[in-house]
């Protein structure tokens, strides 16, 4: 019953702070609305060629992602030791190989149901709008989208799926390439050239 | 059980548990706010969060963020497990995914859930979790009479929904730290509190007791292999998907169990949510 009581007036004070956020929840949601059910169609549809998913892809990324600040999150503190050909470059290959690997991944996927269950409103100004993916089996995946206004515009910086941060996940593991090539940034970017060939053989 | 192998145990969970305490006050240390550092920054103070303070006075091939001090050896057993993966375990599992069809995993998966229920039960108490300690018993009741000793989760359509619990998490409830990354042979990925946490499971679970004190030693080692075999089926196509696009999968995995682990620890209600990507002033 406290605990319930605690519970509550938490989520009365997170929603007062709501009204002073930078980014609103509601209209969070409104965003993710316009988009979740609209990439789950395209990265599962079988009638256009991988190519044309690969473009829409691109285009989706491009519009309602802020690809710079999770490239830059996700390489960290090298991000400052990079001249700016290599971030460019490494933005670049960061984007080419994320279209390249959710393109074609979930293909074989049938008429998957997108939900948004709630909102929920961070310490650090952003929103964090949680929905599901249903399978036609009746399993939930829960997938959290970490939203932020600026300028007007609102923008997805990070999807966490079942509990983990793609974006922390990606930081970690693009970290110790890095730490295994010597400190180099310029590992991360051979790596990342490589995964890209691969895919595209 | 033979009195050896318990005194083994016993002593190996007696080690482990003064190791990771010891090195809890190793890892908390305290939290410094601003630094100097004159090749970057010469002549100037600068301020930033503890992680990124604690990374930028790092040289950049160490790691700040993945406690991860057996990295050799933890890279070592993953290989060796991936043999093991390779040979023998995804054979198994693709063969019991071709066999049995999804209706009849989903109730293996279950009665295998539901089996875990009192060790669940055990862990509620021991976090003073009293009300979820009284859900896990009606769950556990409900489902064992009701859902046909757990095949089916009857309880979660009346709104009781399984919540995993284990000893590790009760352990990180009391304020012990994670302690350094482990990876185990064939159970693969975990960290010392929750290599301690699982012993500790195993030890106390009641199920394990009964089976004990009847005898039944082969189920224990029987439910375990079931509990791998039932996980790695059930991610089958995931872990594949890993391979095929990480580009260090055994970093890859590191994060992912930590952050799985962290998500759990956490109570419903706000998760960490600083540490993720943001806006800056130029983009």
């Amino acid at each position: 019953m406290i605990k319930k009581i605690v519970l509550f007036s938490f989520m009365l004070f997170l929603s007062l702070k709501a009204a002073n956020a930078a980014t609103d929840g509601t209209q969070a949601e409104a965003f993710m609305d316009g988009i979740g059910q609209n990439v789950i169609d395209l990265l599962t549809d079988k009638k256009i060629s991988d190519q044309d998913r690969a473009d829409q892809f691109r285009t989706i990324l491009d519009t309602k992602f802020n690809l710079k600040s999770v490239g830059k999150f996700v390489l960290g503190r090298y991000w400052k030791q990079a001249s700016e050909e290599q971030k460019e470059k490494f933005l670049q290959l960061f984007k080419e190989t994320t279209v390249a690997s959710y393109s074609t991944r979930f293909k074989e996927y049938t008429s998957e149901k997108f939900e948004i269950t709630g909102h929920r409103v961070e310490s650090d100004g952003g929103v964090t709008v949680l929905t599901r993916i249903i399978r036609p089996g009746g399993q939930h995946i829960p997938i959290d989208w970490k939203i932020f206004e600026k300028n007007g515009e609102y923008r997805i910086y990070d999807v966490i799926l079942e509990g983990i941060s793609m974006g922390i996940t990606q930081r970690s593991e693009f970290a110790s390439v890095i730490q295994k090539g010597g400190g180099d940034i310029e590992a991360i970017n051979k790596a990342l050239g490589l995964k890209l060939a691969s895919y595209r053989r | 059980m033979p009195k050896g192998t318990k005194q083994a145990m016993k002593f190996i969970i007696y080690t482990l548990l003064t190791i990771s305490i010891s090195l809890s006050s190793v890892y908390a240390q305290e939290d410094y706010l601003s630094y100097t550092d004159t090749d970057l920054h010469p002549g100037e103070q600068v301020k930033g969060s503890e992680v990124e303070i604690k990374e930028a006075l790092l040289p950049p091939t160490q790691s700040a963020e993945d406690s991860d001090p057996f990295e050799p050896i933890n890279r070592g057993v993953f290989w060796v497990n991936g043999v093991f993966d390779y040979f023998f375990l995804t054979r198994v599992s693709e063969m019991y995914r071709g066999v049995v069809p999804q209706y009849g995993r989903e109730r293996v998966a279950y009665a295998l859930r539901n089996m875990n229920e009192p060790i669940v039960f055990v862990n509620n108490v021991l976090q003073g979790e009293m009300d979820d300690a009284a859900e896990t018993l009606a769950r556990f009741l409900l489902n064992t009479t009701i859902g046909l000793a757990g095949i089916f989760d009857v309880s979660t359509d009346m709104g009781f929904g399984y919540k995993k619990e284990d000893f590790g998490l009760t352990l990180a409830s009391w304020g012990l730290e994670s302690g350094p990354y482990l990876v185990l042979p064939i159970l693969g990925p975990s960290n010392f509190r929750d290599t301690v946490g699982r012993m500790g499971d195993y030890a106390f679970d009641p199920i394990n007791w009964w089976a004990y004190l009847d005898e039944q030693a082969l189920y224990s080692n029987g439910r375990t292999g079931a509990q791998i075999l039932d996980a790695k089926t059930d991610n089958l196509d995931l872990l594949a998907e890993l391979k095929q696009n990480s580009l260090d999968e055994y970093a890859t995995i590191r994060a992912w169990y930590k952050e799985r682990r962290e998500d759990l620890m956490i109570d419903d209600v706000d998760r960490r949510s600083v540490d993720s990507p943001r806006p800056d002033d130029d983009d």
